[in-house]
């Protein structure tokens, strides 16, 4: 029982390309109007230019198409399972029926959209995490939300918190399946009787992380404190955040081409 | 709303231990049982509203930022899953709960009830997304009354059972570590 095996260390993908060189920022935003743009869209034929500015976005990306697909993976069923009904489900001009089983046009018509539609969106929002460093989106939502620090929301801390929390989870990993491999060992047992009695057997699991996590946010503290650590005021950065111009270039870029892909959609097809 | 470094740091721990309880699965027929609930009410009922909430806000992040620390994996995308409504639920949850648990000196009953009620708000945040998601993004119409039979019935019982055991161990948690709150 090894949980550390499954946490493959995220979606990122290193490579040298121009999306991977953006600002974070920029590519939190070109994402919002992707998507936005996306549930815009009315007819299922205009699904052919996202599909070819989904071309150019992985080729400008240096990614393997087959690598960024592969990330629709986890709406796949929910896909294929809301086609399906739309396509068993619509009524209208049937185009062929079994026994009870009738197909219609407009099934078939619904079941592409939406299925299509989901699928767009899953994977233009994929992009983000594939090319950002997770750290790198902490720092740019960091400085996206550092407007509302004046308010009293904690921008800095929070990035400073997922920073802490992605350092510790492998550490807490291990320490989880040490105290149950530990346990196991005297005897307890996490896949017998009752519901009540399974989750009562995680209790002594549980109650010696809560002293280590206890334990460790102490050392943190003590080690943090005794390196002058007081807060996001005045503090300097290793790789500070700069907007460029090819940032701008990319965000005016997008927008201009999903506009033109949404007039399409409204003017071109019927 | 300052938040001192023990707390952040508290915080930060209890995001990693949602991440980790979202990953221990108890075996169990049908529903699998995992301990990310678990986590999320004593996040609540020992962290307090404040600190409770925070560690919730930077474990969803963090997921959403791409490291695979949902249940099916991470990054924006899940913001599309039927299911992303409980995610966005739990920093809210973890407030209510440490609300009412910091209401007053700490008992079995307001425990339970501060993770009782974040479990209603969880339920009612997480049927709500599922019913708008069918609705807007599959494009099929689904009732709300079929949105609780998919979304709430099957995890009722084990959820509340989490609760109550929850409570326990924040009472005994706060117990032992004085106010609980650094």
């Amino acid at each position: 029982m090894k949980f550390l095996d499954n946490l493959t260390f995220g979606q990122y993908v290193p490579s040298e390309s121009p999306i991977h060189h953006l600002d974070p920022r920029c590519k939190i935003a070109c994402v919002l109007v992707l998507l936005t743009s996306i549930f815009m869209v009315r007819h299922t034929t205009s699904f052919i230019g996202w599909g070819l500015l989904l071309l150019v976005v992985t080729s400008f990306s240096r990614l393997p198409l087959r690598l960024v697909v592969k990330t629709a993976k986890p709406v796949l069923i929910l896909a294929l399972f809301t086609a399906s009904i739309h396509i068993f489900f619509t009524k209208g001009t049937p185009v062929f029926s079994l026994g009870i089983i009738t197909v219609t046009r407009e099934g078939l018509r619904m079941a592409a959209f939406t299925a299509l539609r989901l699928l767009f969106l899953v994977l233009f929002a994929s992009f983000l995490t594939l090319t950002t460093k997770p750290m790198e989106l902490a720092d740019g939502l960091e400085r996206l939300f550092s407007p509302l620090t004046r308010f009293g929301f904690p921008a800095h801390e929070l990035a400073m918190m997922m920073t802490i929390a992605l350092r510790f989870i492998p550490t807490l990993l291990d320490e989880t399946d040490r105290i149950m491999k530990a346990q196991l060992a005297r005897g307890a047992y996490f896949d017998k009787g009752s519901l009540w009695k399974r989750l009562k057997a995680f209790l002594p699991v549980l109650i010696p992380l809560f002293i280590i996590v206890f334990q460790r946010a102490e050392d943190l503290s003590t080690a943090m404190e005794a390196r002058c650590y007081r807060g996001g005021k005045g503090r300097t950065r290793m790789h500070p955040l700069t907007w460029r111009t090819s940032d701008t270039i990319a965000l005016l870029g997008l927008s201009l081409v999903t506009a033109l892909l949404l007039i399409a959609d409204r003017t071109l097809l019927p | 709303m300052g938040i001192s470094l023990k707390e952040l740091l508290l915080a930060a721990l209890f995001a990693g231990l949602t991440a980790v309880g979202a990953f221990i699965r108890i075996p169990f027929p049908v529903v699998p049982l995992t301990l990310h609930m678990f986590v999320v009410f004593l996040a609540g009922l020992y962290l307090g509203p404040k600190v409770g909430m925070f560690s919730q806000w930077a474990y969803l992040l963090l997921g959403l930022s791409g490291v695979p620390v949902f249940s099916g994996g991470g990054g924006v995308s899940y913001v599309l899953s039927p299911t992303f409504g409980y995610l966005l639920s739990y920093p809210f949850a973890a407030w209510i709960a440490g609300r009412i648990a910091y209401g007053g000196p700490p008992t079995l009953m307001r425990n339970l009830r501060a993770s009782l009620s974040a479990l209603l708000l969880v339920y009612l945040l997480g049927t709500l997304v599922l019913s708008l998601n069918l609705n807007f993004i599959a494009g099929k119409d689904v009732s709300p009354v079929r949105a609780i039979q998919i979304a709430v019935l099957p995890f009722i019982v084990p959820d509340m059972l989490k609760a109550l055991a929850a409570s326990l161990l924040a009472l005994r948690l706060r117990a032992a570590n004085g106010a609980g709150r650094p």
